[in-house]
């Protein structure tokens, strides 16, 4: 079959920020849709976002409340949300309760009321809830087999009278396989909580959706005086082409590590910067930033363990101007300090911030500060998100530069305490180095993905101007990532040794 | 506390019930049609148990103001019945006052729970020609 005899389904819009991409697009129209979950999840949130999102005069929603949370403070606490527009009652959104008919009748008494309301407004969307509640009840009268006619009609009903449904219900995860009304269903979303140490992490799924491609997985949300917020597993990006590597360099502004790297960091790439505590990172990260706003490149940093004046007045102490740029829309600051942050909100903060400058650098001060921003239960998860973060940000072309804190040692030289190394295109290692009876820091490339960089030991200072490498290579040293290098002498022999060192490199 | 807005609220529906009737309505009769009108729109939104539990309410709180009223009772299905008891005679149910309160503490308690905004869409929907614009509250919730 072609693609013009198919038939085109209309994409319903959510009314839920990020639901739309994870459901392929929207919500397919005329479609038949359980929200399952535990009470408290945020299933009848959802549904009233949906409604009030498609709700017109001419096709509006009909909402059956069934002997769940009473209708008054369902409407009173519903209202409370941004999306709820009281101007839509009761013209757009009807409320209608069959309480007293699931009660006293049967369920072909709830189907006859149902087609009669249906048919007396002519409505867009219809929505039960709660159908558990309905069924349970009736579960004491009429058989399984009744329940799945009356499940049957109902869907038909709807779908004829071109009808977009939801169905709320409190189901236990178990009863997916057994239950009649999972088969039916069109669509079943399943929303989730559970209490990780002292936080709440809140993921929705589509179970199944019939007629289109969702985006699998679970997908972080999270309720707020708008409603729901969805944070979808690809970032809003799975339909985005991934940009093709380009030869450009992007300067860091430290003229030495440019030269260092082949002439700057490759547009696109993921960069990590790693050292011990004072070792220089976040400068070389504000220099990184400055520079490329000087080139006409708009920057996010996103900071976590200092507030953005305090980041601001510290770049401030180097001659690095990022007051302006913020003032000119070409710098964002983005404080992501609140714990409980799952990585895709995190994401979501970002991108929207890349959409808003067209930011071509980012900076993530420090992954260490992340990681201690997010829920415990999302820690678990870190490098997987990672991955799928710096994975989508630099397919849209963002350049990433990352530090991350790793505990000095004199007997190894670890990358990271992460073990993201993997994650990243290029890494950049600072360390200290006890010479001469000074602690002195030195550099070098690791790793550059994109072709050949230096091999040289370079010795660095930070100074008021910021990072500057000083001098030629080490040459007269050895061992000197160990920390406690040795002195050679002219013959290129061992001149000294400090102290029997036990040092073992990872390198 | 009652507002005298949402008093106000009550006389215009009692008013806007007997202009539309086309024969005199007594103020017995207004009032009951009102509460008939809401209890019908109300019970579709919350069920009959939703609209009885309010309307239950909402007489004990007007009885405090109007002992005429001692003489009503809600029924199971929500609707108002008026208890005549022979030796008490005296102490009968006066529609007038005692019908707007009633009526009053019955939008009262919508407006406390669900807010002046959406109160007066539901009043307006059944009451569309009541002119309901201006209507304000005066109690200082929000809508």
């Amino acid at each position: 079959m072609s693609t013009q005899d198919k038939v085109t389904i209309n994409k319903l819009p959510t009314g839920v920020p990020g639901l739309d991409e994870i459901a392929g697009g929207g919500l397919p129209e005329f479609s038949f849709n359980i929200i399952a979950g535990a009470p408290g999840s945020g299933k009848t949130t959802l549904a009233h976002q949906f409604v009030f999102a498609n709700a017109s005069p001419e096709r509006p929603a009909l909402y059956f409340t069934v002997l769940g949370e009473s209708a008054i403070k369902m409407l009173r606490y519903q209202q409370q949300y941004t999306f709820f527009d009281p101007a839509k009652l009761p013209d757009s959104v009807r409320f209608i309760n069959l309480s007293q008919i699931v009660l006293e009748k049967d369920l072909g008494a709830v189907l006859t009321e149902i087609i009669k309301e249906v048919e007396k407004s002519n409505p867009a969307v219809v929505v039960v809830d709660s159908f558990r509640t309905m069924v349970r009840k009736s579960q004491n009268g009429p058989s399984e087999m009744d329940l799945q006619s009356f499940i049957q009609q109902l869907a038909l009903f709807l779908a004829s009278w071109q009808a977009t449904t939801f169905l709320i219900g409190e189901y236990a995860e178990d009863e997916l396989r057994d239950n009649p009304i999972f088969t039916v269903a069109d669509g079943l979303f399943w929303l989730r909580q559970t209490a990780e140490r002292n936080s709440i992490v809140r993921k929705l799924q589509i179970v199944k959706l019939r007629g289109q491609a969702s985006v699998p997985g679970l997908h972080t949300f999270r309720i707020t005086d708008a409603g729901l917020q969805a944070f979808s597993r690809t970032f809003g990006l799975s339909g985005h082409k991934r940009k093709q590597p380009g030869s450009k360099r992007l300067s860091i502004g430290i003229p030495e590590l440019d030269k260092m790297m082949g002439g700057g960091i490759p547009e696109g790439d993921s960069v990590l910067v790693t050292g011990a505590s004072g070792t220089g990172k976040s400068v070389l990260a504000t220099q990184f930033i400055a520079e490329g706003i000087r080139q006409g490149e708009p920057g996010i940093v996103a900071v976590f363990e200092e507030r953005p004046q305090a980041y601001t007045d510290r770049a401030g102490s180097f001659g690095l101007d990022l007051v302006t740029p913020q003032q000119d829309g070409k710098l964002l600051i983005l404080y992501l300090r609140p714990l409980d942050l799952s990585v895709d909100e995190t994401m979501n903060e970002i991108l929207e911030a890349v959409k808003k400058i067209g930011a071509k650098r980012l900076v993530i001060d420090s992954l260490a500060g992340f990681e201690m921003a997010l829920s415990p239960g999302f820690r678990e998860d870190f490098r997987e998100s990672l991955y799928r973060m710096i994975f989508a940000l630099t397919g849209i072309g963002v350049t990433i530069l990352s530090t991350v804190e790793v505990d000095e040692s004199f007997t190894e030289f670890p990358f990271s305490t992460y073990s993201i190394s993997f994650l990243t295109d290029d890494i950049i290692r600072l360390r200290y180095i006890s010479v001469e009876g000074q602690l002195r820091k030195i550099l070098v490339i690791i790793k550059m993905r994109g072709g050949s960089h230096s091999q040289d030991v370079r010795e660095y200072e930070i100074t008021s101007k910021g990072m500057v490498i000083a001098g030629e290579r080490l040459k007269d040293y050895q061992r000197l990532i160990t920390g406690i290098p040795e002195r050679l002498n002219r013959s290129g022999e061992k001149e000294e040794l400090p102290r029997k060192s036990r040092a073992k490199s990872k390198i | 506390m009652l507002s005298l807005a949402t008093r106000d609220l009550a006389r215009r529906l009692l008013a806007d019930e007997a202009a539309a009737s086309k024969s005199s309505l007594s103020a017995e009769s207004a009032v009951l049609l009102v509460y008939e009108k809401l209890r019908r729109s109300l019970c579709a939104l919350a069920g009959v148990a939703g609209f009885r539990s309010l309307a239950s309410r909402a007489l004990t709180l007007a009885k405090a103001d109007a002992p005429s009223l001692s003489a009503m009772q809600v029924m199971a299905d929500g609707a108002l019945q008026v208890l005549v008891e022979p030796e008490s005679q005296s102490n009968q149910y006066q529609p007038d006052e005692g019908g707007v309160i009633l009526l009053a503490q019955l939008l009262g308690l919508l407006i406390t729970f669900i807010g002046e905004t959406l109160t007066l869409r539901l009043v307006q929907d059944t009451w569309s020609d009541a002119g309901l614009d201006d209507f304000n509250s005066g109690d200082g919730r929000e809508a």
